[in-house]
C-alpha cells in the first residue's frame, strides 16, 4: 500500500510541476542555510578521535601557589610545569602518553630561504594516541624518544614546501642547528580544531613534530601560553625548566576504567609526595578530563556557531511554515479527487498518508538541492578561511551532514505538510462529488 | 439490502437550516433495481450520499445489509463503501492522470488485493463494459460514454452488492445513455442491487420500482408496469 501511495504522491507532483518546484525551492533554501551553519558547528563539535576519545584524558594538577586559586574556571592551571610533565611521563599505567608543547623553529631547506615553522614537541605515542594518518612513513618509536634521535614528522604542507610533496621519508632537513631525518609525512587529517592543544586559538596542526626530549639539548622554548607563579629558582634555561611556570599539555590514554582510577591515584600520590618537598601549597586537586569534556570546558565550539546554527534552524522552520499555505491551497483544490478516493474506500488515514508522502517527496528533492547549495556556500566559507587561517579544508560536508540535510528536509516537509494533509483527509467525501 | 427509517438530514449554516431529508423511509430489497426520481433540490442526492455512507444523517435509522451504520467509525464506513458499494456519478469522476486500468484499480488497491487478483478483476470488468482494448488510455482520450463505462467498470471490479448511481446518464447523449443503462441492467441481472437517481423517465423505466422524492420525503412508489403483480409492489417498498 505504501508503494501505491508513494506512486500516487509522485504522480500528483508531476501534475503541477510549477507548484512542486516552488515548494522544492523553499525547502532547499531553508535546508541550505541550516546545513551550512550546522556544518560549521559540526566541524568544531565533532569527535576528533572517533571510537577512542572516551579513553583519552587531559591531565591537570593544581601546582598553583598563593592564596587564590588559578583564574581558570576549574581553579586548575590548564597546563603542567616541565618538572611535573617529565615526572608523570615515567608512569607505566597509561597505554600511551605524551607531554607536549608548541614551539616555533627555524628550518633550513637544502634549497631556498630559511623559514620559521610551527613545531610540536611530543612523544612517539602522540601519533598512535590521536590516530594521526600518514601519507608517507610513520611516526618515530619510543627508542627515538629516549635518545633522543633526530627524527621529524612533517605536515603535508611542510612536505610540499620542502620536498615538493614527494615521499621524503629518510631525507634530511636542518632544523635550527641540527640535521633531522624525516620519519613520516602526515596525511589528510580531518580535524578542524587543534583539539590536543586547546590552550590557544590556532586551528591548524603544526608543520613539524619532533621528539619531546629535544627540549633540553636544543633549549627549545614554548611559543604557546605560559602561566606561572613564584619566579625561577635558577637563572637561564635550566631555571625556566625548574620553575613553577606551566606551559605543557599532557595527554594519557587509559583504555579501562580501572586504569583511569589507578592513574588518578598515581596523580594524587605524586602531588602528596611533592608536597613533602614544599611544592603544591594548595589543597590536593588533580583532574583527568576526557577529551570531549575538555573540548566542552575549553569552549572548543565557539558559542557564535551554536547561535548561528540555532538561527538557521529557525529560518528552516519559517520556510516550512510559509510553505504550509501553498500546500494547503494545493491539497484543498484537490477535493474532488479526495472525494472520489474516499467514496471508493480510502480511509482518512490513507488520504493523510498519501498527502504526507507527497510533502516528504518534495522535501527530499528540496533537501538534495539544499545540500548542493550548502556545498557551494561552504566552498565560499572555506575560501575565506584559507585567506584568514591558511586552511581551506576546515568545513566539509560528510555523511553525517548529508544525514542531517535529509532529516532537516523531512522535518521541514512534515512541518509544512502535516496540517494541510490533516485538512485534506477531513474533506467530506460528498462535498465535491457532485461539483466535478 | 438497504432500509432507511425516518432519516433526517439537515444542512446548517449560521443563518439557514435546510432540511434535505425529512423522515425519509425507504426499503430496497436485495437484487432490486430502483430509480429515485424527483425535481432538483428534492433530496435525491442527499439520499444517495447518506445511502452510500458519504454523508452522515441527523436522525433516524439506516440499516445496510442488516447492519446499523449510524455509529460506525471512519475506517469501518470506508471498508463498507469499498467492499459493498459501487458508485457511478453523473460526471464520471475518473482521476484524470490515471489511465483506464489504474482508475479501475483504485478501489481494489484500498481493499489491499494482490496484484494477480486485481489484474483479473480489472480485465474482467473492462471486458464487461467493452473497453478491454483501452486499458492504457487516459480519461481525456475517451468519449463521455466511454468514461462512464470506465466508471461502471470501476464500480463492478469491486464486485459490490449495491450500486449507487447518481444521474449516470445525465451528461450523455441518448445512444450512450442506453449503453450505460444496459450495463447497469446487466449488473442487476447478475444479482447486484442498483439504486439510481435520475430525472429521466426513460431511465427510470428500466427500474423495477420508481421512488418519487419531494422535500426530502418519499411521496410515491410505483412499480414498473411490467412488474406490477410480480412481487415488487408498493407495500414492499415503503417500510
Amino acid at each position: 500500500m505504501l508503494g501505491y501511495q508513494l506512486r500516487t504522491a509522485a504522480k500528483s507532483l508531476r501534475r503541477d510541476p510549477g507548484h512542486a518546484g516552488l515548494v522544492v525551492l523553499g525547502i532547499a533554501l531553508g535546508v541550505a542555510v541550516a546545513t551550512l551553519f550546522s556544518a560549521i558547528h559540526h566541524a568544531f563539535a565533532r569527535d576528533p578521535v572517533p571510537g577512542k576519545s572516551g579513553s583519552l584524558y587531559y591531565v591537570r594538577l593544581d601546582s598553583w601557589g598563593g592564596d587564590k586559586p588559578h583564574p581558570h574556571r576549574s581553579g586548575l592551571p590548564p597546563q603542567l610545569t616541565f618538572r611535573d610533565a617529565t615526572a608523570l611521563q615515567r608512569s607505566d599505567i597509561p597505554a600511551r602518553q605524551s607531554a607536549m608543547f608548541k614551539a616555533t623553529l627555524n628550518v633550513f631547506p637544502e634549497a631556498g630561504q630559511p623559514r620559521r615553522q610551527t613545531a610540536r614537541l611530543c612523544s612517539a605515542d602522540f601519533f598512535a594516541m590521536f590516530d594521526v594518518p600518514f601519507e608517507y612513513g610513520a611516526g618515530w618509536d619510543r627508542k627515538a624518544d629516549a635518545g633522543p634521535e633526530p627524527v621529524v614528522v612533517l605536515s603535508r604542507e611542510a612536505n610540499e614546501r620542502f620536498f615538493g610533496g614527494a615521499d621524503s621519508v629518510g631525507r634530511r632537513l636542518r632544523i635550527e642547528e641540527r640535521e633531522f631525518r624525516v620519519a613520516g609525512v602526515v596525511g589528510r587529517w580531518p580535524v578542524s580544531i587543534k583539539f590536543y592543544d586547546l590552550t590557544q586559538g590556532a586551528p591548524s596542526p603544526e608543520d613539524l613534530f619532533l621528539p619531546f626530549n629535544f627540549v633540553r639539548p636544543m633549549q627549545i622554548r614554548t611559543s604557546g601560553n605560559t602561566d606561572g607563579w613564584g619566579g625561577s629558582a635558577a637563572p637561564g634555561f635550566e631555571g625556566f625548566l625548574a620553575s613553577e611556570s606551566t606551559w605543557l599539555q599532557m595527554w594519557v590514554e587509559l583504555p579501562t576504567e580501572e586504569r583511569a582510577r589507578a592513574y588518578k591515584s598515581f596523580l594524587d600520590a605524586y602531588v602528596l609526595d611533592q608536597k613533602k618537598t614544599g611544592r603544591f601549597p594548595r589543597p590536593l586537586h588533580t583532574r583527568l578530563t576526557p577529551l570531549l569534556e575538555w573540548m566542552d570546558e575549553q569552549n572548543a565550539v565557539p558559542p557564535e556557531t551554536t547561535a548561528m546554527m540555532a538561527v538557521s534552524l529557525l529560518f528552516l522552520a519559517v520556510c516550512a511554515l510559509n510553505l504550509m499555505g501553498l500546500l494547503m491551497a494545493k491539497f484543498l483544490s484537490r477535493g474532488a479527487e479526495i472525494g472520489v478516493r474516499r467514496a471508493l474506500g480510502a480511509r482518512r488515514l490513507d488520504v493523510f498518508v498519501q498527502h504526507v508522502l507527497e510533502c516528504e517527496l518534495v522535501a527530499l528533492a528540496g533537501g538534495a538541492l539544499g545540500f548542493g547549495l550548502a556545498a557551494l556556500g561552504l566552498f565560499g566559507v572555506n575560501s575565506l578561511a584559507k585567506a584568514i587561517v591558511l586552511r581551506g579544508d576546515l568545513f566539509r560536508l560528510d555523511l553525517a551532514m548529508a544525514g542531517f540535510a535529509a532529516a532537516a528536509a523531512l522535518a521541514a516537509g512534515l512541518v509544512a505538510g502535516l496540517y494541510p494533509a490533516l485538512r485534506a483527509c477531513r474533506v467530506p467525501p460528498a462535498a465535491h462529488l457532485k461539483l466535478q | 439490502m438497504l432500509q432507511m427509517t425516518g432519516v433526517k438530514k439537515i444542512y446548517r449554516t449560521e443563518l439557514v437550516e435546510t432540511h434535505a431529508l425529512s423522515d425519509l423511509t425507504l426499503r430496497v430489497r436485495e437484487g432490486e433495481f430502483v430509480a429515485v426520481m424527483g425535481p432538483s433540490g428534492s433530496g435525491k442526492t442527499s439520499f444517495l450520499n447518506v445511502a452510500g455512507l458519504l454523508d452522515a444523517f441527523d436522525e433516524g435509522q439506516y440499516l445496510l445489509d442488516g447492519r446499523d451504520v449510524s455509529r460506525l467509525s471512519d475506517a469501518e464506513m470506508s471498508r463498507i463503501r469499498n467492499e459493498k458499494i459501487g458508485f457511478v456519478f453523473q460526471s464520471f469522476n475518473l482521476i484524470p492522470d490515471l489511465d483506464v486500468y489504474d482508475n479501475v484499480d483504485v478501489p481494489l488497491r484500498y481493499r489491499r488485493l494482490g496484484a494477480a487478483e486485481r489484474r483479473r478483476r480489472i480485465e474482467r470488468a473492462l471486458e464487461q463494459v467493452g473497453l478491454a482494448s483501452r486499458m492504457r488510455h487516459l480519461p481525456s482520450q475517451l468519449s463521455g460514454g466511454q468514461q462512464q463505462r470506465v466508471a461502471i467498470a470501476r464500480a463492478l471490479a469491486g464486485e459490490p452488492r449495491l450500486i449507487l448511481a447518481d444521474e449516470p446518464t445525465g451528461n450523455l447523449d441518448s445512444l450512450m445513455a442506453r449503453e450505460v443503462l444496459d450495463l447497469l441492467e446487466a449488473a442487476n441481472e447478475r444479482g447486484t442491487t442498483v439504486v439510481m437517481v435520475t430525472h429521466g423517465s426513460e431511465c427510470a423505466a428500466r427500474a423495477h420500482r420508481r421512488v418519487h422524492v419531494l422535500d426530502g420525503k418519499v411521496v410515491e412508489v410505483e412499480a414498473a408496469p411490467s412488474l406490477v403483480g410480480a412481487g415488487h409492489g408498493l407495500a414492499q417498498a415503503v417500510g
